[in-house]
């Protein structure tokens, strides 16, 4: 039974080489994602480990706001000395470290990276722990010298002597280049900046006497975690963070992780439409070959093979599909790891392939994964060829599995269906956000299965429709490819669900995204009355010389100053909700138009009072009046009574909740060295907009970290923001896709193989090759359109649905970008010609005799 | 020996001229050593009007001489017409022009396409031309072959007989000068049979069409005008108003000469199903 296993495989392996590669492209993704953050954890591991002082006391991070805010923690640098006497301690160090400077080269050209990696300004302490060294020039010494990091220097050609300004949070100031520090382990990718230990806090921090965190060397024969014992005893936990060399790196790996977790993430999604698409692939593909081989599978049973032994048989088949799938997609993930990490070496993050990590999990996922997503999609075709009966060897059946009845399948499709809609009706009802959500995901899986099942199902009406005027347009051509493709509705069912996924994926996507940036707009619309915004793209802080400048520029009447802090509120239900509240100046009206449910912008902004959104107000049993405990970051508490309250679109969102803001003042107050993030500019009597905006322009040139922007701008910077995460999805489409187009070549393959007389016949009474090949192509096309007519409804439905979620916070704008959706149906048209290529060829070269003799 | 059907054309109908025409026609198949002649410089004609069976044993090249006559296959030498005609030199799309426009085929199974209803397969070569069928012509047919009340059903629910009366109507449709029908009884029980090779010689007597069929059963063969027996490549007989008695007694010389010389290229039978 093996050895006749083994033929099959083998007599079989061309039509095998699709479902091969859709094994190996999921299998290459997961062990390519996987390898590559195991070779990025592992030098950033290292780097990290081997670059942390033994104890390193940084300023307790209590609060954490999802916005920046400009704002650097900091320790006092006298606590260095103290620390230095602790028993046990070598040496200490004042590290002084920001990463909320903009440097900017004499032709007002940022150089720090644009990848959206930090740029970093730091002192210049040379210990063996060191990542960089000295590799030309000399240290800086003074006010006015400055080491660059070689990497930025050779990207930016910047040299030795060439000046450069530094905007730090205290103020700006001019550098000349005196030397280049060179990396000696992997560069994570940031722009670096080394100045005199003696003037860097003073530069950096505005104090000569705080400091970042404080390095601890220890003694000989000292441990660390010894060490920093010790060392708490002295600082204590209130307000300091001690760490040993090894919680210092985990903490350091941890903040890069979310970046890396993002490619992570992406990979992983990759492998999981990768998967997915492939499931449906391969079961068609093991369906048709059962389907072809009934006879054959019906003289085993007949000479005696019991079920089991066929089902086996049809199992270790998809086994060695399995594994030969896998090895070469472990293959192919290694270099898409190596790709990866050239990639990320593009970036400025420069890892080398030579200490690429292949851990043992990663093999044994890919092992798991490819083999086991074979095995589970043979599993029901492997079933079905254990029901043949012998006497299907007899039988001179044209194909088997074609009249079964589908009703099973109508059963369960329309439980599942049910249920389904059910849940996305429960999630547009549903006005608390959480059980929303979740229920959208449930009816989002839930009603993709009922698809999925109900498919086949969908063939004959929607194609008789989608087809039904190519009789009229192709002529017998027309009339035979439409129904060739009517002719098994599993196999085109499960042929477009590929495309269907995929699809659906992006049609919810894209309604909801269109629905973001409409809200967006009718919510700037709405509130923005401010002529322009002075801003950063990614919404960073700026520091203070660009307000004084845009305050000082002609033509400008008003400058509403924008800066957020992190806060922790307590209310009176006894929650304490941590969030990101704003700072506002005095003339908000003028620049914004906020409706109010209670009281207004002056009782809003008075000192000493905070707005907040009435829903979450409510929410929380907090009146106007009420008076609420609120934490700034560094332990600092004030109480402040709430003033006014406002109803809002989008008061939470980018991770905040409850819209709180306040006048810019309590956030000067508490928060000192905050950073504004948004000017408002108002423009004078008399002046033009246009002549405003050249005035701001040419004020602003010498500061390249911010631009000016009017409403129309404004929203094209939200709608390029959203349309980042819809170039993901149209990438994981795109791949969808791909896996799609092979099953749709695949089937189409395979049944050409299988209508090898009835083309013979085609061809003997006189259809020409161009007319055989364009039978080919329409039924590919018509099968391509039901995919995705049938996924764009299915993500209509799910975008529709998103929607309400979005407008729980406030996104209440539904818009269909109809535009995308025509040009899906389109796109897939030609998505179907391009699959039917290599069929249709085929098809046309067949050999009409061989053809005509063929049995 | 060449034979020539029109010469001896005292048919019921008379000749009126020919309909297909061979010359030298050869057909090998390999190469050096291990070639095999299917066909050895064949000469034939075809008389127009007429019912022409051609019989012999397996492997004696009678599908390859349909074959080569109708267009489906190359020819190794030598010349072959339609009409007027020469279809040897012809590139594919004038061959498949040809075959759709001026040849009709019925085969011994999988005769018509299972996605298209009865009407639809009668008129797939036309539709495929982009033609308007004969109206007229077409009823006539379909009554003829008894069809009416099935033009509506798909092959899977026709009889065998029935699928090969529509595959005759096919064949008749486009009122074709040559039709070509290879074993079109092969797959039949004895009464269907009958029908199929009555329905051919009616297409012939009243319809006023040619048709040349391959078969190896003498009963079919009865029903023609003129048999012509192939042998290992060559004509080597023919018989006029043949009857199935007298085929049978020549057919049986053949294995005489089989059984005394041996069997001989039985590889050279292309199309196996004997």
């Amino acid at each position: 039974m093996l050895r006749a296993t083994l033929r099959s495989f083998l007599a079989h392996k061309g039509r095998l080489l699709l479902s091969a590669l859709a094994i190996i492209l999921s299998v290459a993704f997961v062990a390519g994602s996987l390898i590559f953050s195991d070779t990025v954890t592992r030098t950033f591991d290292r780097l990290f480990h081997s670059t942390a002082a033994d104890v390193t006391v940084s300023p307790k991070e209590d609060l954490k706001s999802s916005v920046p805010t400009g704002e650097t923690r900091t320790v006092p640098a006298e606590l260095a000395r103290r620390l230095a006497r602790v028993d046990g301690v070598r040496s200490t160090h004042a590290e002084v470290g920001v990463q909320n400077v903009t440097i900017v080269d004499r032709h007002d050209k940022s150089v720090g990276p644009t990848t959206g990696a930090p740029t970093i300004a730091t002192d210049w302490y040379l210990t063996d722990r060191s990542p960089v060294r000295l590799t030309s020039g000399h240290a800086p010494h003074g006010a006015g010298e400055a080491l660059l990091d070689a990497d930025t220097a050779d990207k930016r050609h910047v040299r030795i002597g060439d000046p450069l300004t530094v905007m730090a949070q205290p103020g700006t100031f001019r550098v000349r280049v005196v030397g280049i520090a060179t990396f000696t382990t992997t560069n994570p990718g940031a722009a670096l900046v080394f100045l005199d230990p003696r003037v860097a806090a003073d530069k950096l921090l505005g104090s000569p006497d705080r400091a970042t965190s404080i390095s601890v060397f220890a003694a000989k024969g000292v441990t660390d975690p010894q060490l920093k014992q010790r060392v708490t005893a002295v600082t204590g936990t209130r307000d300091y963070d001690v760490r040993t060399a090894g919680e210092q790196a985990k903490s350091s790996a941890a903040q890069l992780g979310g970046f890396l977790d993002v490619i992570k993430y992406v990979m992983l999604g990759f492998a999981g439409i990768a998967v997915l698409v492939g499931v449906f692939l391969i079961v068609n593909t093991f369906s048709m070959l059962i389907a072809q081989r009934t006879r054959e599978l019906g003289l085993l049973r007949a000479l005696g093979a019991d079920r089991r032994q066929v089902r086996r048989s049809v199992l270790t088949e998809a086994v060695l599909l399995g594994l030969v799938g896998s090895t070469l997609g472990l293959a192919a993930g290694i270099g898409l790891a190596a790709g990866l990490i050239k990639l990320m070496g593009t970036f400025g993050m420069n890892l080398t392939t030579a200490e690429m990590v292949v851990g043992w999990a990663t093999p044994v996922a890919a092992y798991v994964v490819g083999v086991g997503v074979t095995f589970v999609a043979a599993y029901l075709p492997a079933r079905r060829a254990a029901g043949v009966s012998p006497m299907a060897a007899l039988a001179d059946a044209e194909v088997a599995g074609l009249g079964r009845p589908l009703k099973v399948r109508a059963v369960a499709g329309s439980v599942v269906g049910v249920l389904g809609v059910a849940a996305l009706a429960g999630c547009a009802a549903s006005s608390k956000t959480a059980s929303a959500a979740s229920l959208l995901g449930l009816g989002v899986v839930l009603t993709l299965i009922a698809t999925v099942i109900a498919g086949p199902l969908l063939v004959r009406p929607m194609i008789r429709v989608l087809g039904g005027a190519f009789p009229a347009l192709f002529g017998s051509v027309g009339r035979m490819s439409q129904r060739n493709a009517l002719r098994n509705p599993r196999r085109t069912g499960a042929t477009a669900a590929a495309l269907m996924v995929g699809l659906a994926l992006v049609g919810g996507m894209s309604v909801a995204s269109a629905s973001m940036s409409k809200s967006f707009d009718r919510q700037i619309d709405k509130t923005l009355g401010a002529d322009f915004m002075v801003q950063n793209s990614n919404f960073m802080p700026f520091n203070q010389e660009i307000t004084d400048k845009v305050r000082a520029t002609d033509g400008v009447r008003l400058v509403v100053r924008e800066r957020f802090t992190a806060v922790a509120v307590r209310l009176p239900d006894g929650k304490r909700v941590e969030t990101t509240a704003a700072g506002f100046d005095q003339s908000l009206d003028e620049v914004a138009h906020i409706t109010y449910t209670r009281g207004d912008t002056a009782s809003a902004l008075a000192d000493g009072a905070i707005a907040m959104d009435a829903k979450f107000a409510g929410d929380h049993h907090v009146r106007l009046g009420s008076v609420l405990p609120v934490e700034f970051p560094g332990r600092q508490t004030t109480r402040v009574r709430v003033g006014a309250l406002t109803n809002q679109e989008g008061s939470s969102g980018f991770g905040t909740q409850g819209g709180l803001y306040f006048g810019i003042a309590t956030v000067e107050k508490y928060v000192p060295g905050g950073q504004d993030t948004v000017l408002y500019v108002d423009k004078a009597a008399g002046t033009s907009a246009d002549q405003l905006r050249k005035n701001l322009e040419t004020a602003l040139k010498p500061y390249p970290q911010v631009q000016v922007r009017d409403q129309a701008d404004y929203k094209k910077l939200i709608h390029d923001q959203i349309a980042v995460l819809l170039y993901l999805v149209y990438a994981l489409l795109g791949l969808a896709i791909i896996i799609a187009v092979l099953g749709v070549v695949n089937t189409l393959a395979l049944s050409v193989v299988e209508r090898t007389r009835e083309i013979g016949l085609l061809r003997a009474i006189g259809l020409a090759r161009r007319q055989l090949r364009r039978m080919i192509r329409l039924e590919s096309v018509v099968i391509a359109v039901f995919g995705a007519v049938l996924g764009l409804a299915l993500g209509l439905v799910w975008g529709v649905c998103t929607q309400q979620v979005l407008a729980l916070q406030g996104m209440k704008a539904l818009a269909i970008p109809w535009g995308t959706i025509v040009a899906v149906v389109i796109g897939s048209a030609v998505v179907g010609v391009v699959a039917a290529l290599l069929p249709a060829l085929r098809a046309s070269r067949m050999n009409v005799l061989a053809a005509i003799a063929h049995d | 020996m060449s034979t020539s059907a029109a010469e001896h054309a005292p048919g019921q109908a008379p000749a009126d001229g020919i309909a297909a025409r061979a010359r030298g026609l050869t057909k090998a198949y390999g190469s050096g050593e291990t070639t095999v002649l299917a066909l050895d410089s064949v000469d034939v004609d075809i008389a127009r009007g007429r019912f022409t069976a051609v019989m012999g044993p397996s492997g004696s090249g009678k599908s390859t001489l349909m074959h080569c006559l109708a267009g489906l296959d190359t020819v190794s030498a030598g010349q072959v017409w339609l009409g007027d005609t020469e279809i040897t030199g012809l590139k594919e799309r004038e061959l498949t022009r040809l075959r759709r426009d001026r040849i009709g085929f019925m085969f011994q199974s999988f005769n018509l396409i299972p996605t298209l209803n009865a009407a639809e397969n009668i008129t797939l070569p036309m539709d495929i031309a982009g033609k308007k069928p004969d109206e007229k012509w077409l009823d006539q047919v379909i009554d003829t072959l008894g069809l009416r009340d099935r033009l509506r059903h798909r092959p899977s629910q026709l009889s065998g007989g029935q699928q090969q009366r529509v595959a005759c109507a096919r064949a008749l449709a486009s009122r074709p000068e040559l039709i070509f029908a290879d074993e079109p009884t092969g797959n039949l029980d004895s009464r269907a049979g009958l029908e199929v090779l009555a329905f051919l010689r009616q297409a012939v007597d009243e319809l006023g069409q040619t048709v040349v069929m391959v078969t190896h059963d003498p009963g079919a063969a009865a029903h023609s005008d003129l048999v012509l027996f192939l042998g290992d490549g060559r004509i080597v007989d023919e018989m006029e108003r043949p009857t199935a008695e007298a085929v049978l007694e020549r057919m049986k010389r053949f294995d005489v000469i089989r059984s005394q010389f041996g069997d001989k290229d039985e590889g050279a039978d292309t199309d196996g199903r004997e």
